[in-house]
């Protein structure tokens, strides 16, 4: 069961800019829910390409939706009163070529929800952009797609079974096996919707980033960095 | 910059992280920068923030995500 959302935007500045935006957007005051970032890896392959690896971490936990759809016996395994959650980012950038690949997923509760989100940025103008790039020179377009994923029941069954408990395993009749699969697909939607207005924020922080890289440079985006970092320490 | 998750790894991190800005933005994105040059730094952030990774059983998450990682990798192979 798998469901997806698609968007294409555009970005009126340079792809260098974009990428390096993309780096430094938290924090940033549409990103309060952002605490922490860190590099686990990075590396410039052999074709040129730099490859990172990075997770952060973020103030929140499964829509309140979804958790009332969930039965107790899940809710305990995955102590839904937890605060905090991680995501692994992974972005791969082609300079000569013009071109990024990034992808972001949640690492907890991947049992009941994994959500997967790609993008794909690419530079627009093809000609060369000069040594400056805090200057918006040409654009970047993105192309985003969020893949939402309920496992919710595979998982769990599996970790039953795992542990071993003798617990009776239900008859899968037809109607038990469809109210699953409704659950599962109430998840997903639930997530759909609150991923859209989550997309909506995140395009917003790169925008407030973007335009301090273009008024004052790496310092501006540096000094902005500092001021919403102290915001977010007020709202903690 | 942005905060580290473990606080006793934020000045290391700050350390790197300039390096890596100065690096990519002034020789990475003008096709200068093939090598690492803030390797050395890297290697100090990276033992802070290993070692909280563990502490924090982040460790294992992170092992599992990989690991699907690369049975998509080998997916994606085998289709091409």
């Amino acid at each position: 069961m798998v469901k997806f959302y698609e968007s294409n935007f555009s970005y009126d500045y340079s792809f260098p800019a974009v990428t390096l935006a993309y780096f430094l957007r938290y924090p940033n005051p549409y990103s309060t829910h952002v605490l922490s970032t860190d590099v686990i890896s990075r590396e410039v392959d052999a074709n040129g390409r730099l490859r990172t690896l990075r997770i952060h971490r973020k103030s929140s936990r499964l829509p309140s939706a979804v958790l009332k759809l969930l039965p107790k016996s899940v809710l305990g395994n995955i102590s839904g009163g937890k605060s905090e959650s991680y995501i692994l980012e992974t972005s791969t950038i082609d300079v000569k070529e013009g071109w990024m690949h990034t992808e972001s997923k949640n690492l907890d509760w991947t049992g009941i929800l994994s959500v997967v989100e790609r993008q794909e940025y690419r530079r627009h103008v093809p000609v060369d952009e000069g040594d400056d790039f805090s200057i918006g020179a040409g654009t970047t377009g993105v192309v985003t797609t969020v893949k939402f994923r309920s496992r919710l029941g595979e998982r769990f069954r599996a970790r039953t079974a795992r542990k071993d408990e003798v617990e009776e395993e239900p008859k899968r009749s037809f109607l038990a096996a469809w109210s699953t699969g409704g659950i599962q697909r109430s998840i997903e939607a639930i997530a759909s919707r609150k991923t859209e207005s989550q997309l909506g924020k995140s395009k917003e922080g790169m925008k407030v980033v973007l335009e301090r890289l273009r008024r004052g440079g790496l310092v501006a985006v540096l000094d902005g960095m500092r001021e919403d970092r102290k915001l977010n320490f007020v709202h903690e | 910059m942005s905060a580290s998750l473990a606080p006793e790894c934020d000045e290391v991190k700050e350390r790197y992280d300039s390096c890596f800005l100065k690096w990519y933005s002034e020789k990475y994105l003008r096709g200068k920068g093939t090598t690492d040059e803030c390797a050395a730094l890297f290697k100090d952030y990276k033992r802070c923030l290993t070692s909280a990774l563990k502490e924090k059983g982040i460790d294992k998450m992170l092992e599992e995500a990989r690991e699907d990682h690369k049975e998509n990798d080998a997916a994606n192979l085998r289709r091409r």
